[in-house]
């Protein structure tokens, strides 16, 4: 019972994350009709700017929270960025092209960043994880005896709350408001005066910040390398089509079964890759079961 | 046997004696290249078939390939038959392998193909080539070696046979292109350019798409399995990390770079992938201006999706695509000079 109880906790942080990576997939892929194939890898390459940070440039005598902090920091700042780049220096150009055309290019993206990750931090899996909270913070459930690490606890709020507070943003303001006309249909958006090219400039930055986020705070619970974080795709994508590329709080509901239907087969499987297998079952089971074209309404 | 048909034949038979003789004069790790780079080639052509003439999008063609070729491993190691019935073996296993994964195309397109089939990559690339359930499959960590293989009674294994080999694949490789060229304009490639263009109106002109999904499936992880199915006689082993996924998307990448509707642009791919990254590693440090530099693999794959979206941008059609309009643009302006009439396009 301990046992299971430990191995929801692991499930439901993991499933935190595959939410944060999968709200990002869905993000850019209703507001400018791109399914991000290299959404792993931009989180993986904002990671390593953060852990560069931290672990190569942060001073021995500052304190621990303020190193944390400011390489969280430089992470999204560079994720921002890099999502403003690659809206206005690639993305801008191919915006009435197939949503095929554009997914393709999204690999491109994706093998580009993850060589170049491997060029400057090498290809191997020394990487010390990045601590949110310390580690050694950790509570105890009184009645199933169980350790639940002050990590496991961020990274579900913060999945929780980015949701339902990109839920919110798109619904009640202007500008979400922008985003989801946009979505509906560039087209008529346009001539009622949205700023369609400002509407994917924000998708794209506010997708690439959420990618960035989901990979940090997935550090403590892999083997953080350069290809781990980017094959974190499958997951993402397997939560995304949960929700059926549209729906923000579905694809963190997804994301947390996801999260729980990868772990608990590792109490009985010992195996690294056996979780990959329970992503694909789910992926083929949500395209078999649901409509497929309901998927290619919101791509245009 | 029309013209052009004799006009294809003739030029396949031109690119073998041509290719067939270039590595002759290569060193060992050259010659392993140009091997190799039938060895991609193949994958690349499985993708010509797949995306260019039934226009669906696989994302695990590297994955049909390491399936060919660990069956050829298992079967040259453990039971020590001829090459031929090892590669035989690899092309039926990773026909079937093409098959099942075509079952769920029936019912997707586009991008959610792309999703499944990188998950399907995926699954094989750290699941079944990795882990240890699958050991009487991939022969565990160590991988098949292959101690001494023949075909057709001519020693084939090991860097000193490593022409042989050459040979074979190549010659294999020009009589696949061939048959894909005339696929072309054959009843079944015209099913498949029906699905390719329109399903709907494929279906409704009585194409049976169950039948021609499958089948254009099947053959193209065929011909990738035929490929790969060689690795373990030109590399001596196999090992999972060449057929991983990002392998098969480099497969995507490179097959759309180079123009994923045309044959020949898949040999250009297979020599583009085999050869630059060895000649980065192999001359790409020295020191510039009193500086040292290193120019490491990486640099090729940064290059290949820096490629990729820069091409998609500007020339969708691809490299051989856009060269072969060049040219035909050329060859009109030519006739043009000649005082003939001139062709309105």
């Amino acid at each position: 019972m301990a046992a299971f109880a430990a191995y929801t906790i692991i499930g439901l942080s993991l499933g935190g994350i595959f939410s944060l990576a999968a709200l990002g997939i869905v993000l850019i892929y209703r507001t400018t009709g791109v399914l991000n194939f290299a959404h792993g890898a931009m989180g993986m390459f904002s990671t390593f700017i953060a852990w560069q940070v931290f672990y190569g440039w942060s001073h021995p005598f500052w304190p621990g929270w303020l190193s944390t902090f400011l390489a969280v920091l430089a992470g999204l700042i560079f994720a921002a960025g890099m999502g403003l780049f690659l809206e206005f220096a690639v993305f801008r150009w191919v915006r009435s092209r197939e949503p095929v055309v554009k997914a393709v290019i999204t690999i491109g993206v994706l093998l580009a960043l993850q060589s170049a990750a491997s060029l400057i931090w090498k290809n191997n899996q020394y990487h010390l994880p990045i601590y949110l909270a310390p580690q050694q913070w950790v509570w105890v459930v009184p009645v199933a005896d169980v350790p639940i690490g002050a990590n496991s606890v961020a990274i579900i709020v913060v999945a929780l709350a980015l949701a339902f507070g990109l839920g919110a943003f798109l619904r009640y303001t202007s500008f979400g408001r922008a985003m989801r006309a946009v979505s509906d249909s560039p087209t008529s958006a346009s001539l009622w005066g949205v700023p369609v090219g400002k509407v994917g400039a924000v998708s794209w930055m506010l997708g690439s910040l959420v990618a960035a986020l989901a990979a940090i705070l997935i550090t403590p619970f892999i083997n953080f390398d350069t290809t781990s974080l980017t094959l974190l795709i499958i997951d993402a994508l397997a939560a995304a089509l949960i929700g059926g590329l549209v729906s923000l709080p579905l694809t963190v509901l997804g994301g947390f079964i996801l999260g729980l239907l990868e772990t608990y087969p590792t109490i009985w499987i010992q195996s690294i890759g056996f979780p990959r297998l329970v992503a694909l079952v789910v992926i083929l089971a949500v395209l078999i079961v649901r409509n497929p074209r309901g998927f290619s309404v919101a791509a245009k | 046997m029309t013209s052009r048909l004799m006009f294809r034949v003739l030029g396949a038979l031109v690119a073998f004696t041509v290719l067939a003789r270039i590595p002759v004069g290569f060193d060992v790790g050259f010659k392993f290249d140009a091997a190799l780079a039938v060895i991609w080639a193949f994958g690349l052509l499985s993708l010509v078939l797949l995306t260019g003439y039934v226009g669906q999008i696989s994302l695990c063609q590297a994955t049909f390939a390491g399936v060919g070729a660990y069956t050829a491993g298992m079967m040259v190691s453990s039971l020590h038959v001829d090459y031929l019935v090892a590669v035989i073996a690899g092309v039926v296993v990773a026909f079937a392998l093409g098959v099942i994964v075509g079952l769920p195309a029936l019912r997707l397109r586009g991008i959610t193909l792309a999703i499944v089939t990188l998950g399907i990559a995926l699954v094989f690339d750290r699941y079944i080539f990795q882990d240890h359930a699958f050991e009487w499959f991939t022969g565990g960590t160590a991988g098949w070696r292959v101690g001494q293989a023949t075909m057709f009674g001519v020693r084939m294994d090991s860097s000193a046979h490593l022409m042989a080999a050459y040979l074979v694949l190549l010659a294999l490789f020009c009589l696949v292109a061939l048959l894909l060229v005339n696929l072309h304009e054959s009843g079944a490639g015209r099913r498949f350019r029906a699905i390719r263009d329109s399903e709907l109106a494929a279906a409704t002109m009585g194409v049976n798409l169950t039948r021609y999904k499958l089948l254009a499936f099947g053959m193209s992880a065929a011909i990738a399995g035929m490929g790969g199915a060689f690795y373990p006689l030109v590399a001596g082993s196999v090992s999972p990390q060449p057929f991983w996924l990002f392998t098969s998307l480099q497969f995507a990448a490179i097959a759309v770079l180079m123009g994923v509707r045309y044959v020949p642009a898949a040999a250009l791919g297979g020599a583009f992938m085999a050869f630059v990254p060895d000649v980065l590693t192999r001359y790409g440090h020295g020191t510039f201006m009193g500086h040292a530099y290193e120019i490491s693999y990486d640099w090729f794959q940064i290059a290949v999706g820096v490629l990729l979206i820069v091409q998609l941008i500007t020339l969708p059609d691809g490299v051989w695509g856009d060269l072969r309009s060049r040219v035909h643009h050329a060859w009109s302006a030519v006739g043009a000079v000649g005082g003939r009439k001139v062709k309105v396009a």
